[in-house]
Parts: structure tokens; C-alpha cells; sequence
């Protein structure tokens, strides 16, 4: 074993309390700490920055009438010569704020400068909105029509629409191996949606707190995972035992099904159960670990960092 | 109704992780059921209110009635000779707009003190229509596959026609979200609730099958007929399985099971404080009290 920076060193302890802390919490009933980032998911000395920019989409075909930020994150080690990987974000907002759940430019930042996961560029994508025609109408939110819905529409919106006009810029990979898609909530089932529809595109999905539940259909997952061949994709799945119970389903329990799926049907899957309850903290604070974990055997990723 | 805008605008800008849920017990009053409230006709359909929370119907197939029903439960007939009638909507000047169909095929409007009836468009297939606040008269034409446009004093022109495989297969229900910018239409040979966005010219643009329906096996349209939408903004469809809400992001927050086993056709809120949901079913009308409001029309 080769000497290790200390940082990486005192992210293990944290990483084993992290994983010690769910017992220690849950004695505690339903309280729900924060689970503690570690030092991958802070700014780091002498750790190139890579560039965020905004932009906005108003002219999807998919979804007409739609209007939506998105930004993308630009490592400081892309080389235009050199194709770089594909990481979506659905409701990105949250996920490229620095001060956000998962800080998402700060752990690319320092995964891709420790070699941890490949080149990648972040595209963090917000919902959709039709906005109003006249003054005193709201806007329509597209959100969990885009999300909830199973099907390929959104894959499709992604494939046809989004990536094109980002590889107008910049240099990406072409093959599904290179691309992963992540959300929260409805996001982290329309992240897995987009691979189960597309694995010819995308083929690692991240969700937290998932809504694999019946907001629109969701809930037939595991039993369409149990009685498909298995599609080439590697899921990792966040769920606190807090999260929600409502007219659409049970959380918790729906993503035990899920995992409990995947693993029937032979997936490259991790399942981390938490005690948190609606929230993107917990997926956010082991972001480093889920990106380790599904960039693992990338080509030109470093081996020796496995848990 | 300002406050309820605001609260119906926030739920469609504020498309957060905790996007408020919906369920049937925000709804439905526990041990409050369906109360019979007018029988013995043939077909009832054409629910609508007034400013007082009376409520108007139409037995189509029956005798050529408008009925209102009061906010106490009397009945009464506000105007007779009027056969056909199927959707019907109170306008901005205070007279209630309907779709006369069969042998008829117009849009009228029945002033019920001078007992006079306009016809406004004739020539046309309509089955049931909305009128804004400004006057702009919305109607499905079923059988065309079409949602048809009349502006103040204008003539119908088609502001959806849908063909092939794609689109409304049979364009039935319609209703206005409470800022009156989303249009909406049932689908009885489809699987989908579709929205439109109203344009300031009165133009319908950006259709999309937002709403999933409940059918009652996987290869049966949906049956979505009459709708209403509350204060809210949740969207009530009649339909094979009984009454579909959905809440203002298209999501289902349950059914409603209908009074009897008969077709339900056409819903609408009325009565004090536009806080009953009554029904047409088959040859009866039935309401029910609710914790919601429907819009003041």
C-alpha cells in the first residue's frame, strides 16, 4: 500500500463514523443529524478549480414551451483533445451550489485532481417551466412531468436536446461507460429512468431519497427489474429510514425494493440506508464515496482508493 | 380569491423537494358522503354554478329543463325549452352559456330573468365549454377531435385539431385553471388529461398530456369526462373509475368513488361557499360537502 495524503486518511475515520452513525442517531428516535461531510466535499488547498457556467434552454422540442437553467462545470484538467466524461444533475440548482447539498464542483474538483474519478463535465439541469402568457397567470411547472413520468421523453430530451448543444462546446465521451445521470426525488427516479430506457447512453445512475413510488408509475420498478434481462447499468441507491410516507407510497420502502430488485437480478448496485428523512444531506455528504464507487473502474481512475 | 391565486401560483413556482402532497383527506370530510339531491330524470349532465353557489343542470335526454338546484336544496326550473343542452357555464355578464348539441349543433346563451336565448355559433359539434372572465368561449367538438375558440363577438375558430394517432382521441371535458392561463381537456378515448396554455390573443399553445389517468385496465380509455377545478388548483375529472383529482403539478392525489354504478358525466363545486362537489349520475344529481372550494365563477 502506497502512502497516502492525510486528508484521505481522516476521510476513512470519517467515513467509518459516518457509517457508525445511523445507530448512534437513531437511539435518539427520529432525530436526524446531519451526516458530517468529509474533506473531498471541502475546498482543498492547491486544488485546481474548474469553471461553472449558466445557461438557459428555451427551445426544447421535447417539451414545448419549456424554459429551464442549466449549468455546466468545466474541470481545470479538460483537454479539448481529449473526451471527457458526462455527469447529469437533475434539479441542478441544488447540486452545483457550493453551499448546496452536495457541492458537486468541489468534490469533481478534488476526486478528478486526486485522480479519483475520470475528466468529467457537470451538467446540472433544472425542470421545466412553461412560463405565463399574461401578466396575473402563473407558470406551468413541468417538473414532475418530466420526472415522474416513466418512459424515454425524457432520456430523449437529454440525448436529442441537451447533449448536443453541449458538445457544440465541449469534447464528450460518446459511450454510455462515460456517462452517468443523478437526481434526488423525483429526480432519482427520473436519473434512473433515463438508464433504464437508454443504457445505450447512460449506464451509472446516483439517486437519493428516490421516488420510486406511484406519483405517476414509479412503483413498478422492482417488478420490472426482477422479469428483465439485466440492463447494463450500475445504480447507486441513498435512502434515510425518516423519508416520506404519503399518498404516493413509502420511501424506505420502496428503495429496499429497489435494492432488493437489483440485487435479484444481478445488478452492480449499492443500497446505503441513512435515518434522515426528505432531504439531499445524506446523499450529498457521501457523494464522494458514491462517486468513487461508480467511477471506479474507469480507465485512468486510481484502484487503490477502494473502501 | 386573491390569496387563493397567490397560494395556487406558489404551488406551480415552487417546485421544491417538498412539493406540497395532496391526498384525498385534504379533500373528502370523513363520514360526509354522497347525498342525493335531485332524481327522476333521463341523462343529467351541464353542472354549473352561479355567483350564489346555486348550481344548474341539464337533463339532456330527459325533459328540455334547466334545473337549479339551491344552495338549501331547492329545485327549481329557470328555464324550459331547452333540449340538448350538455355543457354549461355561467359568463361574465351574468347568462349562462351552453352547447346545444344533436340536430342544434350551436353555442347558446340563456339570460334565465328575460328568459331569452342567444345563439352565438351555429354550424358546430360542441359537447362542453368554459367561458373566462373576459368572455372567451372555449368547447370541445368530440366527434373533431377539436377545441374550438369563440372571442368576445368573434366566430368558433379551431384552436386545437388533433389527427392520426396522436393527440385527443375524443376531446370531451374542459376547464380553466383559477388564473385562467392553463386550459384543460379530458380525453374519453384516451389516457390523458391534456393542458394548453392560453395565449394573450386567445390562441391555445403548448398541448401536453400532463395528467396520467386512471383507467380500468391497461388497454381501456380513461372514460375522462366532466371537470372541475378548485381554488387550488387541483383538477377533478369524472371518469370510468369514478371522480380523478390530480393536484395543480398533474399529479394524482386520488379517486373519488362515484355514488352509484351509473356514468358519471359532469362535476362541478357549488353551494355555500362553493364548498359541495356535485355530480351528474346517469338519471340523478348527487353532492357531497368538502374541506375545498370550487372557483366563483
Amino acid at each position: 500500500m502506497k502512502p497516502q495524503p492525510i486528508w484521505l486518511a481522516a476521510r476513512r475515520v470519517m467515513v467509518m463514523l459516518v457509517m457508525l452513525m445511523p445507530g448512534i442517531l437513531t437511539l435518539g428516535g427520529t432525530a436526524q443529524a446531519d451526516y458530517p461531510y468529509t474533506d473531498a466535499s471541502l475546498r482543498q488547498p492547491n486544488v485546481p478549480q474548474g469553471t461553472v457556467s449558466k445557461y438557459r434552454w428555451t427551445d426544447s422540442k421535447i417539451y414545448p414551451g419549456t424554459e429551464r437553467d442549466y449549468w455546466i462545470y468545466v474541470p481545470a484538467q479538460y483537454d479539448p483533445e481529449k473526451p471527457a466524461c458526462v455527469m447529469i444533475f437533475q434539479d441542478g440548482r441544488g447540486y452545483v451550489n457550493e453551499k448546496g447539498h452536495s457541492r458537486v464542483p468541489t468534490v469533481f474538483d478534488n476526486l478528478i485532481h486526486q485522480g479519483e474519478m475520470p475528466v468529467t463535465i457537470g451538467i446540472f439541469i433544472n425542470p421545466g417551466v412553461v412560463p405565463p402568457a399574461k401578466p396575473g397567470t402563473a407558470p406551468r411547472s413541468n417538473r414532475s412531468f418530466e420526472y415522474d413520468s416513466l418512459g424515454d421523453r425524457y432520456a430523449n430530451f437529454l440525448i436529442d436536446e441537451i447533449l448536443p448543444a453541449v458538445s457544440e462546446q465541449y469534447n464528450l465521451v460518446d459511450s454510455a461507460n462515460g456517462r452517468a445521470v443523478a437526481g434526488l426525488s423525483s429526480g432519482g427516479i427520473c436519473a434512473f429512468t433515463v438508464a433504464w430506457e437508454r443504457p445505450d447512453h447512460f449506464s451509472k445512475v446516483v439517486s437519493y431519497i428516490g421516488s420510486f413510488t406511484n406519483i405517476r408509475g414509479g412503483h413498478i420498478y422492482p417488478a420490472l427489474i426482477r422479469k428483465t434481462e439485466a440492463k447494463p447499468i450500475r445504480v447507486f441507491l441513498q435512502e434515510g429510514s425518516n423519508d416520506l410516507d404519503n399518498l404516493h407510497g413509502n420511501w424506505p420502502m420502496a428503495n429496499q425494493q429497489m435494492s432488493a430488485a437489483l440485487k435479484f437480478a444481478d445488478y452492480d448496485h449499492r443500497f446505503v440506508m441513512g435515518d434522515g428523512g426528505h432531504s439531499g444531506q445524506h446523499g450529498g455528504a457521501i457523494l464522494p464515496d458514491i462517486l468513487r464507487w461508480i467511477w471506479r473502474d474507469y480507465p485512468g481512475v486510481k484502484q487503490e482508493t477502494q473502501q | 380569491m386573491k390569496s387563493l391565486i397567490t397560494i395556487a401560483a406558489l404551488i406551480f413556482v415552487a417546485p421544491t423537494l417538498l412539493a406540497q402532497d395532496m391526498p384525498l383527506t385534504q379533500v373528502l370530510i370523513k363520514g360526509q358522503e354522497w347525498e342525493l339531491v335531485s332524481k327522476g330524470h333521463q341523462f343529467t349532465d351541464g353542472l354549473a354554478a352561479d355567483t350564489k353557489g346555486n348550481l344548474y343542470f341539464t337533463d339532456v335526454l330527459g325533459a328540455a329543463n334547466i334545473y337549479r338546484i339551491a344552495p338549501d336544496g331547492t329545485q327549481t326550473t329557470v328555464y324550459a325549452d331547452a333540449p340538448r343542452v350538455s355543457g354549461m357555464q355561467l359568463g361574465p355578464d351574468g347568462r349562462i352559456y351552453a352547447c346545444q348539441g344533436g340536430s342544434f349543433g350551436r353555442i347558446v346563451a340563456f339570460d334565465l330573468q328575460q328568459k331569452t336565448m342567444e345563439v352565438l355559433a351555429e354550424g358546430v359539434k360542441p359537447n362542453d365549454l368554459v367561458v373566462t372572465r373576459e368572455g372567451h368561449i372555449y368547447f370541445t367538438e368530440t366527434p373533431k377531435r377539436q377545441v374550438t375558440h369563440i372571442a368576445p363577438g368573434g366566430k368558433p375558430e379551431a384552436v386545437d385539431v388533433s389527427k392520426n394517432k396522436t393527440g385527443l382521441l375524443r376531446p370531451n371535458g374542459i376547464a380553466l385553471t383559477p388564473d385562467q392561463g392553463t386550459l384543460s381537456v379530458s380525453d374519453s378515448g384516451g389516457r390523458h388529461t391534456w393542458v394548453f396554455r392560453i395565449e394573450s390573443n386567445g390562441k391555445l399553445a403548448y398541448r401536453q398530456p400532463y395528467i396520467t389517468m386512471r383507467t380500468p385496465t391497461p388497454d381501456l380509455p380513461s372514460k375522462g369526462d366532466g371537470m372541475t377545478i378548485d381554488a387550488v388548483g387541483r383538477f377533478y375529472v369524472t371518469s370510468a373509475v369514478g371522480i380523478q383529482m390530480f393536484d395543480p403539478t398533474g399529479r394524482m392525489g386520488g379517486v373519488i368513488l362515484s355514488p352509484t354504478n351509473k356514468p358519471i358525466v359532469s362535476v362541478a363545486f357549488a353551494g355555500p361557499d362553493f364548498s359541495y362537489l356535485y355530480v351528474a349520475s346517469g338519471d340523478e344529481i348527487y353532492r357531497r360537502q368538502t374541506k375545498t372550494h370550487g372557483i366563483a365563477p
